[in-house]
């Protein structure tokens, strides 16, 4: 009668659940740092202003009754709001764990202390470009290198959970060996997760200087993908060069021995997110994803959070992307890979062609051999 | 102080009921959740510290139909392991 009864909820949650699982809340829309391949600022779409604790405070009290379990905090820059552990605990009273993306710069033992005390906390990740200022500043400007490594020690001091994320841009492919034994064996740290600068908000103002070209990108796969055998299960990617290698290698592997298709593949099912996560913007719209935040679905405290999951039209003309196929589109016409292809992110495919519903051409692989690239 | 035979419902413990009558049960301090279905939702509302498990039990055949014949154990089963992940405890008599 109880055969229901799950040890783990990961299989029940494929369909979409009656409340998001998860959120993604852009805090504050300030920031100690002006990086050049931010995604946040100069996004056109976006209104830069905070909101006061009282209205966070009030949305998490929302939250807790929906059942949301998990919050990432991200910006900006987190930890620039005085607030911070009157927002923590909002969402601690309110039964959630939590998640901190940050660039380290701000956190000192008093705020590691505390997130450490709620016992709530996955993880705080910090964003590390370089094994030394002279390569992690060159695009967060100077300081930046100092305050992250700083900001990670002070956590692992007070046993807080530490990710990295290397964002992996045209100034740091030829560091990445080095990056990889500063953070696993310096740093210690179990693993890190790599992305690359992507075409969105202040990356499109810097893209020529920034963006891996697509020699660059060869690069930094085959780095990537050496020193990821180097340290097996210790360097990760949904996104960028690692997460691209290994994803064409298996494409292209396919493709030779014209192995049958892929299971949900050729057509637009890269993302899953809006299955079980929804974000919300510094200025309290409720969007799909921060990738995708020109697409407001209404305003916290004003519309119910519960209501949009459910039935919002923008939502579910999402959530059923993955029902159209990669033949519809002149771009992908006459591709060998269309039965191994997800089409890649939405917000990608937005900011690039304007459209949600298309294809992204940047992580076409089609596209990467035809200007060409080689697969490592 | 003595433990008694009602349990009691971590008050952390959030409970997301699910379409299709599956819910879940978070716990958040142990980053821990487990999947259930309507009879482990009805045992959960009734893990108040007041009813015994033979109290849920009787309480669990009268709600629903054609309960087999194993519901004791497995009700008592289902709130062990509720309680060896932290999602139970055992209500303290008071004098």
């Amino acid at each position: 009668m109880l055969e229901g009864l799950k040890n783990k909820i990961e299989p029940a949650v494929s369909k979409v659940m009656r409340t998001p699982r998860k959120l993604d809340i852009e805090i504050t829309a300030s920031c100690n740092l002006r990086c050049r391949y931010c995604y946040f600022f100069n996004n056109p779409a976006v209104e830069y202003r905070d909101l006061p604790a009282d209205e966070w405070l009030r949305f998490f009290d929302d939250l807790g009754s929906l059942g949301v379990m998990d919050v990432t905090l991200a910006g900006g820059e987190p930890f620039i709001r005085e607030d911070l552990t009157a927002l923590l605990e909002g969402l601690v009273r309110n039964r959630m764990r939590f998640t901190l993306l940050s660039n380290g710069a701000l956190i000192d033992d008093e705020i590691a202390a505390f997130i450490a005390r709620t016992g709530r906390c996955d993880c705080v990740q910090i964003s590390v470009d370089g094994s030394c200022a002279a390569v992690h500043d060159t695009c967060r400007g100077r300081g930046a290198f100092n305050g992250a490594v700083r900001g990670i020690r002070t956590l692992q001091r007070h046993r807080v959970n530490v990710a990295v994320r290397v964002t992996i841009h045209r100034h740091n492919i030829d560091d990445l060996e080095n990056i990889a034994h500063f953070l696993l064996e310096e740093l210690g740290l179990p693993g890190f997760g790599t992305n690359s600068a992507g075409y969105l908000g202040t990356c499109r103002l810097n893209a020529d200087d920034v963006m891996l070209t697509i020699a660059e990108r060869q690069v930094a796969m085959a780095t990537l993908l050496r020193l990821a055998e180097k340290y097996p299960d210790r360097i990760s990617a949904n996104a960028g060069p690692l997460a691209e290698g290994r994803a064409w290698r298996m494409m292209e592997e396919a493709r030779a021995q014209n192995a049958p298709a892929f299971p949900n593949r050729g057509r637009l099912t890269a993302c899953g997110c809006p299955s079980s996560k929804i974000s919300v913007r510094a200025d309290g719209a409720i969007v799909p994803c921060n990738m995708l935040n020109h697409i407001e679905l209404g305003r916290i405290n004003h519309d119910s959070l519960a209501e949009i999951w459910q039935n919002s039209p923008a939502l579910n003309q999402l959530r059923n992307r993955h029902t159209i196929p990669l033949t519809d589109f002149k771009f992908c016409a006459g591709c060998s890979y269309i039965p191994y292809c997800t089409g890649s992110c939405p917000g990608l495919a937005y900011t690039i062609t304007g459209k949600v519903d298309q294809p992204s051409p940047d992580a076409c692989l089609r596209r990467f051999l035809e200007e060409g690239g080689t697969i490592p | 102080m003595n433990q008694t035979d009602k349990p009691i419902a971590n008050p952390v413990v959030a409970l997301r009921e699910e379409f299709d009558d599956w819910a879940v049960l978070f716990n958040p301090d142990m980053a821990y959740a487990v999947g259930t279905n309507p009879v482990g939702v009805a045992v959960w509302k009734r893990l108040d510290g007041k009813r015994s498990i033979e109290d849920i039990v009787s309480e669990i055949k009268n709600s629903f139909e054609d309960t087999p014949d194993a519901v004791s154990k497995e009700i008592a089963a289902f709130v062990d392991t509720l309680a060896k992940n932290g999602f139970v405890g055992l209500e303290v008599e008071s004098k």
